[in-house]
């Protein structure tokens, strides 16, 4: 029967190479148990057979193909740092181009869309008299009474009120821009015929158009225009020409 | 009285040669010319170590060409990695240390994609040890080497059963002959450990070759 004397011997013989000398003690046990005796036995034949796999041999041309395999990752690691590289710079340069795409065709579809802001809302930037519009915005360290821009207290001055967007519409549309002027546009309607209005006082599609022109030194030019025709003009019902063409 | 007419008649000179000759052929004195730019150094410690790492990788994984290509790999890593070589362990121990985990890893991947080995062997799917294909001829074979060569063949196949942290200790000693002490440094484990893995596989081995003993 195995004891912890018997796993004792058996874990030394176990540990020792082959070939190499027992104790005394282990030797005396062995002539003792047989069970230990053919575990001995066995054991020393199993490490026998492992130990005759031998070296397997590495193939003849072992050296070639790795001096082969070193030659071709030294040239090949360079290349492989630069053909990253490459491509990186190739996708940063991409990468900047379609975002100044980007960047501009937003930029043209925001003007586009001030433009037709401005369009519509013409009569937002035309000039208020105060007597019409709610007193002069004047500065808080200033006194009411004081003049503005020149202006005396006698005559009314002309305030221009701005009408400042909300926030959200500065950042959507940073290009727009403002028609400041004290004449009121005139406007063109559909009472009066084409070419009989104030914007263009001649009748260009009875009439030739001649202009003379004299340079001060008696030098004088004749412009002579023949009858020009527009064609149909048609105009909005709204009186608003910039508007989009849904309008039509 | 004689008197010395040379310094050879010391009897110190070939010590001393013999001395420089060792500190400029170990394996730490090929690595530093290595680093050095030093092929013919590297070529030196290939033709030392080819045969052992081929032959080891190829007890561990039991495919001859995949063991050359492994083999190839760790001179690769020993090759790049030499600036960065420290000389607190042994050469061998180091580039057997590069093997084995190529080793391992190689066993790993086989295991992920269910290769099946081509010696005789199948993997049950249950996740349980893997059985032998071919049982063993009992009969008496005739001629002795043919025996030897059976038995051979049959240990092999059997070392390709173990599992992986059994068989790099028992490849390492049995196979090997190296001494607990390295094994443990290659392996990156107590020699306890060592010890305790390789009677472990030392009893499935007797399990499995009780024909043959």
């Amino acid at each position: 029967m195995r004891n912890n004397n018997c796993k004792l011997i058996c874990r030394e013989l176990d540990e020792l190479m082959l070939g190499e000398a027992w104790s005394a003690a282990a030797t005396e046990h062995l002539r003792e148990c047989a069970e230990c005796r053919e575990f001995h036995v066995q054991q020393t034949k199993l490490r026998k057979i492992v130990g005759s796999l031998g070296t397997v041999e590495a193939p003849a041309d072992f050296d070639f193909r790795l001096r082969a395999r070193l030659a071709n990752d030294s040239s090949s690691g360079p290349a492989i740092y630069w053909r990253l590289v490459r491509g990186g710079l190739v996708t940063a340069a991409m990468a900047v181009i379609v975002l100044l795409g980007v960047v501009a065709v937003r930029d043209a579809m925001r003007v586009g869309e001030n433009i037709g802001e401005v369009a519509r809302k013409p009569e937002v930037h035309q000039p208020v008299k105060t007597d019409q519009a709610p007193p002069p915005v004047v500065r808080e360290d200033k006194k009411p009474d004081q003049v503005i821009a020149g202006v005396t207290n006698e005559a009314p001055p002309i305030v221009y009120k701005s009408v400042r967007r909300p926030p959200t519409d500065d950042k959507k549309r940073p290009l727009s821009s403002f028609a400041m002027s004290s004449t009121r546009a005139s406007v063109l309607n559909g009472a009066e015929p084409a070419g009989m209005s104030t914007a263009f006082p001649i009748d260009s599609s009875v009439q030739s158009f001649t202009v003379s022109l004299e340079d001060g030194r008696g030098n004088a030019k004749t412009i002579s225009v023949p009858t020009v025709s527009f064609g149909s003009q048609r105009i909005g019902q709204g009186g608003n020409q910039f508007a989009p063409k849904r309008d039509w | 009285m004689n008197t010395l007419t040379t310094i050879d008649e010391l009897g110190f000179a070939p010590a001393v040669q013999q001395d420089v000759l060792e500190d400029t052929t170990s394996d730490h004195a090929l690595l530093e010319a290595t680093r050095s730019g030093d092929h013919d150094a590297f070529a030196e410690l290939v033709s030392r170590y080819r045969n052992q790492i081929t032959s080891y990788i190829y007890r561990m994984t039991n495919d001859y060409d995949g063991a050359v290509d492994l083999a190839q790999e760790t001179f690769v890593r020993v090759y790049r990695a030499a600036d960065r070589y420290q000389r607190s362990y042994a050469f061998s121990t180091y580039i057997y240390r590069i093997a084995t985990n190529l080793a391992i890893s190689e066993l790993r991947k086989r295991k992920r994609r269910k290769l099946v080995s081509l010696t005789g062997f199948f993997q049950p799917t249950d996740g349980g040890e893997a059985k032998e294909l071919n049982p063993p001829d009992l009969r008496p074979l005739q001629d002795l080497e043919l025996v030897d060569t059976e038995r051979r063949n049959a240990v092999q196949r059997a070392i390709g059963t173990l599992p992986e942290k059994y068989r790099a200790p028992l490849i390492l000693r049995d196979v090997d002959g190296r001494s607990y002490d390295e094994i443990a440094k290659i392996l990156e484990t107590s020699e306890g450990t060592v010890k305790s893995r390789i009677s472990r596989a030392r009893g499935f081995l007797r399990e499995k070759m009780r024909a043959y003993l």
